[in-house]
Protein backbone atom coordinates (compact mmCIF):
# COMPACT_ATOMS: atom_id res chain seq x y z
CA UNK A 1 0.00 0.00 0.00
CA UNK A 2 0.79 3.26 -0.89
CA UNK A 3 1.74 5.99 1.96
CA UNK A 4 -2.02 6.75 2.77
CA UNK A 5 -2.62 7.51 6.15
CA UNK A 6 -5.67 9.38 8.28
CA UNK A 7 -3.46 11.25 10.43
CA UNK A 8 0.00 13.02 8.95
CA UNK A 9 2.31 13.14 11.49
CA UNK A 10 3.70 16.71 13.09
CA UNK A 11 7.11 16.35 11.50
CA UNK A 12 5.38 15.78 8.01
CA UNK A 13 3.19 18.74 8.72
CA UNK A 14 6.15 21.01 9.91
CA UNK A 15 7.97 19.60 6.34
CA UNK A 16 5.42 20.49 4.28
CA UNK A 17 4.98 24.10 5.67
CA UNK A 18 8.46 24.85 5.38
CA UNK A 19 8.41 23.81 2.02
CA UNK A 20 5.35 26.06 1.63
CA UNK A 21 6.77 28.84 3.08
CA UNK A 22 10.14 28.49 0.25
CA UNK A 23 7.61 28.52 -2.16
CA UNK A 24 8.07 24.70 -2.92
CA UNK A 25 5.83 21.79 -2.63
CA UNK A 26 6.52 18.08 -1.73
CA UNK A 27 6.12 17.67 -5.20
CA UNK A 28 8.39 19.77 -6.74
CA UNK A 29 5.23 21.86 -7.84
CA UNK A 30 5.45 25.83 -8.02
CA UNK A 31 2.22 27.72 -5.54
CA UNK A 32 -0.01 27.96 -8.66
CA UNK A 33 0.71 24.70 -10.69
CA UNK A 34 -1.72 22.08 -11.64
CA UNK A 35 -0.34 18.27 -11.56
CA UNK A 36 -1.13 16.60 -14.74
CA UNK A 37 -4.28 16.51 -15.89
CA UNK A 38 -4.93 13.11 -18.68
CA UNK A 39 -8.65 12.98 -20.06
CA UNK A 40 -10.06 10.13 -22.18
CA UNK A 41 -13.27 10.57 -23.25
CA UNK A 42 -16.58 8.04 -24.24
CA UNK A 43 -15.02 5.32 -22.69
CA UNK A 44 -18.73 3.93 -21.38
CA UNK A 45 -20.45 1.82 -24.05
CA UNK A 46 -23.35 1.68 -21.93
CA UNK A 47 -23.76 5.65 -21.17
CA UNK A 48 -24.87 8.09 -23.38
CA UNK A 49 -21.81 9.72 -22.42
CA UNK A 50 -18.29 9.43 -20.08
CA UNK A 51 -15.20 10.68 -18.85
CA UNK A 52 -12.16 9.00 -17.55
CA UNK A 53 -9.98 11.80 -15.92
CA UNK A 54 -6.81 12.27 -13.55
CA UNK A 55 -5.14 15.11 -12.10
CA UNK A 56 -2.19 13.61 -10.83
CA UNK A 57 -2.76 10.25 -8.72
CA UNK A 58 -6.80 11.06 -8.33
CA UNK A 59 -8.79 9.29 -10.89
CA UNK A 60 -12.08 9.98 -11.44
CA UNK A 61 -14.52 8.03 -13.78
CA UNK A 62 -18.07 10.06 -14.69
CA UNK A 63 -20.97 8.64 -17.12
CA UNK A 64 -24.27 10.16 -18.58
CA UNK A 65 -27.07 8.72 -18.45
CA UNK A 66 -30.91 10.10 -19.53
CA UNK A 67 -34.09 9.65 -18.14
CA UNK A 68 -37.77 10.95 -19.36
CA UNK A 69 -40.05 12.71 -16.71
CA UNK A 70 -42.13 15.75 -16.01
CA UNK A 71 -40.42 19.15 -15.61
CA UNK A 72 -40.82 20.91 -12.28
CA UNK A 73 -43.92 23.14 -12.11
CA UNK A 74 -41.94 26.38 -11.65
CA UNK A 75 -39.38 25.09 -15.09
CA UNK A 76 -41.95 24.15 -17.31
CA UNK A 77 -39.92 24.22 -20.43
CA UNK A 78 -36.86 23.31 -18.96
CA UNK A 79 -34.84 19.90 -18.39
CA UNK A 80 -33.24 18.80 -15.43
CA UNK A 81 -29.48 17.89 -14.92
CA UNK A 82 -28.20 16.25 -11.49
CA UNK A 83 -24.46 15.34 -10.62
CA UNK A 84 -24.14 12.78 -8.21
CA UNK A 85 -20.30 11.76 -6.78
CA UNK A 86 -19.03 8.42 -4.97
CA UNK A 87 -15.78 7.78 -3.11
CA UNK A 88 -15.45 4.25 -4.25
CA UNK A 89 -13.97 2.11 -1.32
CA UNK A 90 -11.47 0.81 -4.14
CA UNK A 91 -10.11 4.52 -4.32
CA UNK A 92 -8.18 4.87 -0.67
CA UNK A 93 -8.11 2.85 2.26
CA UNK A 94 -10.27 6.03 3.93
CA UNK A 95 -13.15 5.14 2.05
CA UNK A 96 -16.14 3.25 3.73
CA UNK A 97 -18.65 1.80 2.15
CA UNK A 98 -22.13 2.71 2.71
CA UNK A 99 -24.52 5.80 1.36
CA UNK A 100 -22.87 9.02 0.64
CA UNK A 101 -20.94 10.81 3.14
CA UNK A 102 -20.60 14.71 3.71
CA UNK A 103 -17.14 14.64 1.50
CA UNK A 104 -19.09 12.73 -1.43
CA UNK A 105 -22.05 15.03 -1.22
CA UNK A 106 -19.91 18.64 -0.96
CA UNK A 107 -18.13 16.94 -3.95
CA UNK A 108 -21.35 16.61 -6.11
CA UNK A 109 -22.83 19.80 -4.89
CA UNK A 110 -20.01 22.03 -5.68
CA UNK A 111 -19.72 20.69 -9.14
CA UNK A 112 -23.48 20.72 -9.93
CA UNK A 113 -23.17 24.60 -8.56
CA UNK A 114 -20.40 25.64 -10.70
CA UNK A 115 -22.41 23.96 -13.63
CA UNK A 116 -25.91 25.17 -12.81
CA UNK A 117 -24.88 28.75 -12.43
CA UNK A 118 -22.51 29.56 -15.18
CA UNK A 119 -24.92 28.71 -18.18
CA UNK A 120 -23.27 25.39 -19.11
CA UNK A 121 -26.29 23.28 -19.63
CA UNK A 122 -29.07 24.54 -22.11
CA UNK A 123 -32.05 23.04 -19.76
CA UNK A 124 -34.18 24.59 -22.39
CA UNK A 125 -32.85 22.31 -25.02
CA UNK A 126 -33.69 19.83 -23.40
CA UNK A 127 -37.52 20.04 -23.29
CA UNK A 128 -39.55 17.44 -25.19
CA UNK A 129 -42.75 19.18 -24.53
CA UNK A 130 -43.88 22.26 -22.31
CA UNK A 131 -45.03 20.89 -19.20
CA UNK A 132 -45.28 17.19 -19.82
CA UNK A 133 -42.44 15.60 -20.82
CA UNK A 134 -38.20 17.14 -20.23
CA UNK A 135 -34.81 15.40 -20.43
CA UNK A 136 -33.45 14.44 -16.68
CA UNK A 137 -29.37 14.02 -16.97
CA UNK A 138 -27.88 11.94 -14.61
CA UNK A 139 -23.95 12.77 -14.09
CA UNK A 140 -22.75 10.27 -11.99
CA UNK A 141 -18.95 10.56 -10.91
CA UNK A 142 -17.26 7.49 -9.26
CA UNK A 143 -13.96 8.60 -7.94
CA UNK A 144 -11.03 5.04 -8.70
CA UNK A 145 -7.83 6.55 -6.79
CA UNK A 146 -8.16 9.63 -4.60
CA UNK A 147 -4.86 11.28 -4.39
CA UNK A 148 -6.39 14.86 -3.16
CA UNK A 149 -8.31 17.20 -5.03
CA UNK A 150 -11.14 15.98 -5.86
CA UNK A 151 -13.22 18.74 -6.93
CA UNK A 152 -11.16 20.25 -9.64
CA UNK A 153 -10.57 16.55 -11.65
CA UNK A 154 -14.73 16.47 -10.75
CA UNK A 155 -15.19 19.18 -12.67
CA UNK A 156 -13.49 18.87 -15.63
CA UNK A 157 -14.74 15.26 -15.40
CA UNK A 158 -17.84 16.20 -15.51
CA UNK A 159 -17.87 18.79 -18.00
CA UNK A 160 -15.89 16.10 -20.26
CA UNK A 161 -18.65 14.18 -20.10
CA UNK A 162 -21.33 16.77 -20.69
CA UNK A 163 -19.27 17.47 -23.86
CA UNK A 164 -19.40 13.84 -25.05
CA UNK A 165 -22.75 13.45 -24.84
CA UNK A 166 -24.80 11.97 -27.33
CA UNK A 167 -28.46 10.93 -26.78
CA UNK A 168 -31.57 9.95 -28.47
CA UNK A 169 -33.83 12.85 -29.82
CA UNK A 170 -37.34 12.46 -29.06
CA UNK A 171 -40.49 13.80 -29.86
CA UNK A 172 -43.79 14.42 -28.18
CA UNK A 173 -46.48 12.47 -30.20
CA UNK A 174 -49.82 14.75 -29.39
CA UNK A 175 -51.86 11.98 -29.61
CA UNK A 176 -50.80 9.05 -28.09
CA UNK A 177 -49.91 11.64 -25.72
CA UNK A 178 -45.82 10.33 -25.23
CA UNK A 179 -42.51 10.68 -26.49
CA UNK A 180 -41.57 8.96 -29.59
CA UNK A 181 -37.55 8.17 -30.81
CA UNK A 182 -36.46 9.85 -33.94
CA UNK A 183 -33.76 7.52 -34.17
CA UNK A 184 -31.62 10.51 -34.10
CA UNK A 185 -29.52 11.57 -31.59
CA UNK A 186 -28.21 15.09 -30.16
CA UNK A 187 -24.81 16.35 -28.82
CA UNK A 188 -22.78 17.73 -26.75
CA UNK A 189 -22.09 20.68 -28.74
CA UNK A 190 -26.29 21.50 -28.84
CA UNK A 191 -26.56 20.99 -25.04
CA UNK A 192 -23.45 22.77 -23.65
CA UNK A 193 -22.76 26.47 -23.65
CA UNK A 194 -20.44 28.00 -20.95
CA UNK A 195 -17.37 25.79 -20.07
CA UNK A 196 -16.88 26.47 -16.30
CA UNK A 197 -13.93 25.20 -14.68
CA UNK A 198 -13.76 24.90 -11.03
CA UNK A 199 -10.42 25.58 -8.66
CA UNK A 200 -9.32 24.78 -5.65
CA UNK A 201 -6.88 26.34 -3.14
CA UNK A 202 -5.53 24.98 -0.15
CA UNK A 203 -4.47 27.29 2.78
CA UNK A 204 -2.15 26.35 6.07
CA UNK A 205 -1.25 29.17 8.20
CA UNK A 206 -1.14 32.45 5.76
CA UNK A 207 0.20 30.54 2.78
CA UNK A 208 -2.03 29.25 -0.21
CA UNK A 209 -2.11 27.53 -2.44
CA UNK A 210 -3.10 26.06 -5.98
CA UNK A 211 -4.12 21.70 -6.53
CA UNK A 212 -3.94 20.61 -3.08
CA UNK A 213 -2.36 16.84 -2.47
CA UNK A 214 -3.63 14.38 -0.55
CA UNK A 215 -0.76 15.20 2.22
CA UNK A 216 -1.51 18.89 1.82
CA UNK A 217 -4.77 18.30 2.33
CA UNK A 218 -4.25 16.35 5.03
CA UNK A 219 -2.44 19.13 6.85
CA UNK A 220 -4.08 22.18 5.41
CA UNK A 221 -6.36 24.40 7.35
CA UNK A 222 -8.57 24.50 4.78
CA UNK A 223 -10.09 25.72 1.46
CA UNK A 224 -11.96 27.37 -1.24
CA UNK A 225 -12.63 26.38 -4.73
CA UNK A 226 -14.03 29.16 -7.08
CA UNK A 227 -15.72 28.17 -9.83
CA UNK A 228 -14.73 30.21 -12.99
CA UNK A 229 -16.49 31.08 -17.04
CA UNK A 230 -14.26 32.86 -19.63
CA UNK A 231 -15.26 36.36 -17.57
CA UNK A 232 -17.01 35.72 -14.48
CA UNK A 233 -16.66 33.80 -11.56
CA UNK A 234 -20.06 31.50 -10.83
CA UNK A 235 -20.02 29.89 -8.03
CA UNK A 236 -17.69 29.96 -4.66
CA UNK A 237 -17.20 27.55 -1.53
CA UNK A 238 -14.92 27.35 1.30
CA UNK A 239 -13.88 24.70 3.71
CA UNK A 240 -12.38 23.55 6.39
CA UNK A 241 -11.95 26.55 9.29
CA UNK A 242 -9.11 28.19 7.48
CA UNK A 243 -10.38 31.90 7.11
CA UNK A 244 -8.88 34.60 4.47
CA UNK A 245 -8.94 37.67 4.23
CA UNK A 246 -10.95 39.90 2.10
CA UNK A 247 -7.49 41.02 0.16
CA UNK A 248 -6.56 36.95 -0.55
CA UNK A 249 -10.06 36.69 -1.63
CA UNK A 250 -9.51 39.76 -4.25
CA UNK A 251 -6.55 38.08 -4.78
CA UNK A 252 -7.98 34.39 -5.78
CA UNK A 253 -10.91 35.74 -7.83
CA UNK A 254 -8.55 37.50 -9.99
CA UNK A 255 -6.11 34.39 -10.13
CA UNK A 256 -9.13 32.14 -11.05
CA UNK A 257 -10.71 33.90 -13.58
CA UNK A 258 -6.74 33.67 -15.26
CA UNK A 259 -5.75 29.82 -14.58
CA UNK A 260 -9.35 29.35 -16.22
CA UNK A 261 -8.20 30.74 -18.71
CA UNK A 262 -5.29 29.18 -19.19
CA UNK A 263 -7.12 25.71 -18.42
CA UNK A 264 -9.75 26.21 -21.02
CA UNK A 265 -6.72 26.52 -23.83
CA UNK A 266 -4.30 23.89 -22.32
CA UNK A 267 -7.20 21.27 -22.00
CA UNK A 268 -9.12 22.07 -25.05
CA UNK A 269 -12.28 20.47 -23.99
CA UNK A 270 -13.97 20.93 -27.15
CA UNK A 271 -11.70 17.90 -28.80
CA UNK A 272 -13.91 15.41 -26.60
CA UNK A 273 -17.20 16.35 -28.68
CA UNK A 274 -18.76 12.63 -29.31
CA UNK A 275 -17.84 11.95 -33.39
CA UNK A 276 -21.00 12.31 -35.00
CA UNK A 277 -21.96 9.31 -37.67
CA UNK B 1 -21.99 5.36 -28.92
CA UNK B 2 -24.87 2.45 -27.72
CA UNK B 3 -25.87 0.37 -30.49
CA UNK B 4 -29.76 0.77 -29.76
CA UNK B 5 -32.18 3.42 -28.93
CA UNK B 6 -34.39 0.87 -26.90
CA UNK B 7 -34.06 -1.89 -25.28
CA UNK B 8 -35.15 -5.04 -27.53
CA UNK B 9 -33.41 -7.97 -29.12
CA UNK B 10 -33.36 -8.91 -32.91
CA UNK B 11 -35.32 -11.98 -33.40
CA UNK B 12 -32.65 -14.19 -34.76
CA UNK B 13 -28.93 -14.14 -32.83
CA UNK B 14 -27.50 -15.44 -35.73
CA UNK B 15 -26.07 -13.98 -38.58
CA UNK B 16 -27.02 -15.46 -42.36
CA UNK B 17 -23.30 -16.61 -42.53
CA UNK B 18 -23.76 -19.13 -39.09
CA UNK B 19 -21.75 -16.90 -37.19
CA UNK B 20 -23.17 -15.02 -34.32
CA UNK B 21 -24.31 -10.93 -34.18
CA UNK B 22 -20.89 -9.55 -33.22
CA UNK B 23 -19.05 -11.82 -35.91
CA UNK B 24 -17.69 -14.15 -33.37
CA UNK B 25 -18.10 -18.08 -34.28
CA UNK B 26 -20.20 -20.26 -31.28
CA UNK B 27 -16.63 -21.05 -29.28
CA UNK B 28 -15.22 -17.95 -29.53
CA UNK B 29 -14.44 -15.86 -26.89
CA UNK B 30 -15.22 -11.56 -26.78
CA UNK B 31 -11.31 -9.77 -26.95
CA UNK B 32 -9.89 -9.84 -23.14
CA UNK B 33 -7.66 -7.25 -21.62
CA UNK B 34 -6.18 -7.53 -18.30
CA UNK B 35 -4.10 -4.66 -16.50
CA UNK B 36 -2.69 -5.00 -12.52
CA UNK B 37 -1.53 -2.24 -10.44
CA UNK B 38 -4.02 -0.05 -11.61
CA UNK B 39 -4.97 1.56 -8.27
CA UNK B 40 -1.81 3.67 -6.23
CA UNK B 41 -3.56 3.40 -3.27
CA UNK B 42 -4.94 -0.22 -3.04
CA UNK B 43 -3.03 -3.26 -1.90
CA UNK B 44 -3.47 -4.83 -4.77
CA UNK B 45 -6.61 -4.11 -8.16
CA UNK B 46 -6.65 -5.47 -11.47
CA UNK B 47 -8.53 -3.94 -14.32
CA UNK B 48 -10.33 -6.50 -17.04
CA UNK B 49 -11.86 -5.32 -20.26
CA UNK B 50 -13.98 -8.21 -21.54
CA UNK B 51 -16.04 -7.16 -24.97
CA UNK B 52 -17.66 -4.14 -23.96
CA UNK B 53 -17.24 -5.04 -19.82
CA UNK B 54 -14.97 -2.76 -17.82
CA UNK B 55 -14.63 -3.95 -14.64
CA UNK B 56 -11.96 -2.49 -11.95
CA UNK B 57 -10.82 -4.28 -8.66
CA UNK B 58 -9.08 -3.64 -5.59
CA UNK B 59 -7.86 -5.45 -2.62
CA UNK B 60 -7.30 -4.43 1.00
CA UNK B 61 -6.10 -6.45 3.54
CA UNK B 62 -4.94 -8.35 5.81
CA UNK B 63 -6.40 -5.63 7.69
CA UNK B 64 -8.37 -4.73 10.73
CA UNK B 65 -12.14 -5.36 10.55
CA UNK B 66 -14.75 -3.21 10.23
CA UNK B 67 -17.21 -3.67 12.19
CA UNK B 68 -15.41 -5.36 14.61
CA UNK B 69 -17.92 -8.25 15.69
CA UNK B 70 -17.43 -9.82 12.40
CA UNK B 71 -13.75 -10.91 12.87
CA UNK B 72 -12.95 -14.51 13.67
CA UNK B 73 -10.51 -14.89 16.45
CA UNK B 74 -9.03 -18.41 14.67
CA UNK B 75 -9.17 -17.52 10.92
CA UNK B 76 -9.32 -14.23 8.70
CA UNK B 77 -12.61 -13.63 6.52
CA UNK B 78 -12.67 -12.60 3.23
CA UNK B 79 -15.45 -9.87 1.80
CA UNK B 80 -16.69 -9.56 -1.30
CA UNK B 81 -17.87 -6.19 -3.14
CA UNK B 82 -19.44 -6.57 -6.52
CA UNK B 83 -21.34 -2.79 -7.35
CA UNK B 84 -22.22 -1.83 -10.74
CA UNK B 85 -22.03 2.04 -12.12
CA UNK B 86 -25.35 3.86 -12.49
CA UNK B 87 -24.26 4.07 -16.02
CA UNK B 88 -23.20 0.88 -16.84
CA UNK B 89 -26.43 -0.69 -17.87
CA UNK B 90 -29.06 0.72 -20.39
CA UNK B 91 -31.57 1.73 -17.97
CA UNK B 92 -29.94 3.94 -15.45
CA UNK B 93 -28.96 1.65 -12.05
CA UNK B 94 -30.59 3.15 -8.60
CA UNK B 95 -27.05 3.90 -6.98
CA UNK B 96 -27.65 1.96 -3.81
CA UNK B 97 -26.44 -1.44 -3.97
CA UNK B 98 -29.56 -3.91 -4.80
CA UNK B 99 -30.82 -7.49 -4.13
CA UNK B 100 -28.52 -9.22 -7.46
CA UNK B 101 -25.53 -6.67 -6.61
CA UNK B 102 -25.60 -8.59 -2.71
CA UNK B 103 -25.92 -12.21 -4.31
CA UNK B 104 -23.19 -12.03 -6.79
CA UNK B 105 -21.02 -10.63 -4.04
CA UNK B 106 -21.73 -14.05 -2.11
CA UNK B 107 -21.24 -16.23 -4.89
CA UNK B 108 -18.00 -14.47 -5.63
CA UNK B 109 -16.93 -14.61 -2.20
CA UNK B 110 -17.98 -18.49 -2.16
CA UNK B 111 -16.00 -18.86 -5.23
CA UNK B 112 -13.09 -17.43 -4.35
CA UNK B 113 -12.43 -18.56 -0.50
CA UNK B 114 -11.32 -21.91 -1.34
CA UNK B 115 -8.42 -20.49 -2.66
CA UNK B 116 -6.85 -18.16 0.29
CA UNK B 117 -5.13 -19.40 3.20
CA UNK B 118 -7.58 -17.74 5.61
CA UNK B 119 -6.24 -19.66 8.95
CA UNK B 120 -3.30 -18.16 8.47
CA UNK B 121 -4.87 -14.27 9.22
CA UNK B 122 -6.64 -14.70 12.89
CA UNK B 123 -8.34 -11.56 13.74
CA UNK B 124 -8.38 -10.03 9.74
CA UNK B 125 -10.88 -9.17 6.44
CA UNK B 126 -9.67 -8.90 3.03
CA UNK B 127 -11.80 -6.88 1.35
CA UNK B 128 -12.25 -7.07 -2.68
CA UNK B 129 -14.19 -4.40 -4.08
CA UNK B 130 -15.49 -5.00 -7.41
CA UNK B 131 -16.74 -2.28 -9.77
CA UNK B 132 -18.50 -2.49 -13.00
CA UNK B 133 -18.11 0.39 -14.71
CA UNK B 134 -19.75 -0.76 -18.41
CA UNK B 135 -21.58 -4.02 -18.39
CA UNK B 136 -22.20 -5.84 -21.63
CA UNK B 137 -23.61 -9.61 -20.10
CA UNK B 138 -21.01 -12.00 -18.01
CA UNK B 139 -20.27 -9.49 -15.38
CA UNK B 140 -20.25 -12.06 -12.95
CA UNK B 141 -17.69 -14.49 -14.42
CA UNK B 142 -15.47 -11.63 -15.67
CA UNK B 143 -15.69 -10.10 -11.84
CA UNK B 144 -14.51 -13.42 -10.62
CA UNK B 145 -11.74 -13.65 -13.07
CA UNK B 146 -10.46 -10.20 -12.35
CA UNK B 147 -11.17 -10.70 -8.55
CA UNK B 148 -9.12 -13.38 -8.48
CA UNK B 149 -5.85 -11.35 -10.36
CA UNK B 150 -6.00 -7.88 -7.94
CA UNK B 151 -5.98 -10.72 -5.44
CA UNK B 152 -3.09 -12.05 -7.01
CA UNK B 153 -1.70 -8.75 -7.48
CA UNK B 154 -1.68 -8.08 -3.62
CA UNK B 155 0.56 -10.82 -3.33
CA UNK B 156 -1.83 -12.31 -0.97
CA UNK B 157 -0.57 -16.04 -0.85
CA UNK B 158 -3.60 -18.54 -3.24
CA UNK B 159 -3.45 -21.79 -4.50
CA UNK B 160 -3.94 -20.97 -7.52
CA UNK B 161 -6.04 -18.66 -9.81
CA UNK B 162 -9.40 -19.41 -10.38
CA UNK B 163 -11.14 -18.27 -14.00
CA UNK B 164 -15.42 -17.83 -15.11
CA UNK B 165 -16.53 -17.69 -17.71
CA UNK B 166 -20.77 -18.28 -19.07
CA UNK B 167 -21.34 -20.89 -21.69
CA UNK B 168 -25.26 -21.00 -22.82
CA UNK B 169 -27.43 -21.30 -25.52
CA UNK B 170 -29.05 -19.12 -28.52
CA UNK B 171 -31.57 -20.57 -31.14
CA UNK B 172 -30.81 -24.13 -29.79
CA UNK B 173 -27.29 -23.94 -30.91
CA UNK B 174 -24.29 -24.19 -27.84
CA UNK B 175 -22.09 -21.15 -27.25
CA UNK B 176 -19.50 -19.96 -25.04
CA UNK B 177 -19.31 -16.35 -22.88
CA UNK B 178 -22.83 -14.61 -24.27
CA UNK B 179 -23.32 -10.93 -24.50
CA UNK B 180 -25.43 -8.87 -23.11
CA UNK B 181 -28.24 -9.50 -26.15
CA UNK B 182 -27.44 -13.28 -25.98
CA UNK B 183 -27.86 -13.49 -22.32
CA UNK B 184 -31.15 -11.65 -22.30
CA UNK B 185 -32.53 -13.05 -25.96
CA UNK B 186 -31.20 -16.71 -25.07
CA UNK B 187 -32.47 -19.61 -23.80
CA UNK B 188 -30.04 -21.22 -21.39
CA UNK B 189 -27.04 -19.56 -19.15
CA UNK B 190 -24.34 -21.27 -17.44
CA UNK B 191 -22.23 -19.19 -15.75
CA UNK B 192 -19.22 -21.64 -14.62
CA UNK B 193 -15.69 -21.33 -12.95
CA UNK B 194 -12.86 -23.58 -12.00
CA UNK B 195 -10.06 -23.55 -9.45
CA UNK B 196 -6.86 -24.18 -10.87
CA UNK B 197 -5.04 -25.92 -8.01
CA UNK B 198 -7.83 -28.69 -8.04
CA UNK B 199 -9.57 -28.39 -11.88
CA UNK B 200 -12.94 -28.35 -9.65
CA UNK B 201 -15.60 -26.48 -10.19
CA UNK B 202 -16.25 -23.18 -7.47
CA UNK B 203 -19.18 -21.34 -9.24
CA UNK B 204 -21.89 -22.71 -10.99
CA UNK B 205 -25.19 -21.48 -12.05
CA UNK B 206 -28.30 -22.37 -14.17
CA UNK B 207 -31.10 -20.95 -15.45
CA UNK B 208 -33.28 -22.49 -18.10
CA UNK B 209 -33.45 -26.30 -20.23
CA UNK B 210 -30.66 -28.44 -21.30
CA UNK B 211 -31.05 -32.48 -21.67
CA UNK B 212 -28.33 -34.51 -20.46
CA UNK B 213 -26.69 -34.46 -23.24
CA UNK B 214 -26.27 -30.53 -23.32
CA UNK B 215 -25.00 -30.09 -19.86
CA UNK B 216 -22.04 -32.56 -21.10
CA UNK B 217 -21.72 -30.01 -24.04
CA UNK B 218 -21.70 -27.02 -21.79
CA UNK B 219 -19.10 -28.12 -19.52
CA UNK B 220 -16.29 -29.47 -22.03
CA UNK B 221 -17.10 -26.17 -24.08
CA UNK B 222 -16.49 -24.10 -21.08
CA UNK B 223 -13.16 -25.95 -19.95
CA UNK B 224 -12.07 -25.02 -22.85
CA UNK B 225 -12.45 -21.55 -22.55
CA UNK B 226 -11.17 -21.21 -18.76
CA UNK B 227 -8.44 -22.76 -20.00
CA UNK B 228 -7.78 -19.68 -22.43
CA UNK B 229 -8.54 -16.90 -19.89
CA UNK B 230 -6.36 -18.84 -17.11
CA UNK B 231 -3.54 -18.17 -19.68
CA UNK B 232 -4.23 -14.86 -20.18
CA UNK B 233 -4.70 -14.46 -16.44
CA UNK B 234 -1.11 -15.82 -15.92
CA UNK B 235 0.71 -13.69 -18.73
CA UNK B 236 -0.77 -10.63 -17.50
CA UNK B 237 0.59 -11.31 -13.83
CA UNK B 238 4.00 -12.46 -15.75
CA UNK B 239 4.38 -9.25 -17.41
CA UNK B 240 4.03 -7.20 -14.01
CA UNK B 241 7.16 -8.48 -12.44
CA UNK B 242 8.74 -8.84 -16.35
CA UNK B 243 8.32 -5.03 -16.68
CA UNK B 244 9.66 -4.65 -12.46
CA UNK B 245 12.60 -6.72 -13.50
CA UNK B 246 13.81 -4.69 -16.17
CA UNK B 247 13.38 -1.52 -14.22
CA UNK B 248 15.08 -2.37 -11.38
CA UNK B 249 18.19 -3.96 -13.50
CA UNK B 250 18.64 -0.57 -15.63
CA UNK B 251 21.49 1.07 -13.31
CA UNK B 252 19.95 4.69 -14.99
CA UNK B 253 16.32 3.72 -13.45
CA UNK B 254 15.23 6.58 -11.30
CA UNK B 255 14.17 5.53 -7.73
CA UNK B 256 10.98 7.58 -7.06
CA UNK B 257 10.19 5.51 -3.76
CA UNK B 258 7.41 8.08 -2.14
CA UNK B 259 7.50 6.80 0.69
CA UNK B 260 11.13 8.50 0.94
Amino acid sequence: MMDVKRIISKIEKDYILSNLKKEERIDNRGLWEYREFQINSDLIASAEGSADVSLGDTRIITGLKYDVGAPFPDLPDEGVCTVMAELLPIASPLFERGPPDEQSIELARVVDRGIRHADCVQTKKLCIKEKEAVYILFVDMYVINYAGNLIDAGGVSALTTLISAHIPEGIWNEEKHETEWTGKYFYGQDIVNELPFVLTYGKIEDIIFLDPSLPEELVCDGKISISVTENKITSIQKSGSATFSIDEIKMLGNKSLEFGKKLRKELNLLQYLAKTK
Amino acid sequence: MPLIIKDEYPEKLFRKDGKRLDGREINELRPIKMEVGVIKNADGSAYLEWGNNKIIAAVYGPREVHPHHLAKPDRGILRVFYRMATFSVFDRKRPAPGRREKEISMIIADCIEPLLFLELYPGTSFEVFIEVMDADGGTRCASTTVAALALADAGVPMKSLVSAVAVGKIDGKIIVDLSGIEDKAGDADLPIAITWYNEEISLLQFDGNMDLEEMNKFLDLAYEALKNIHQIQLDTLKSKYLKLQEETSNPNHKNDNKGE
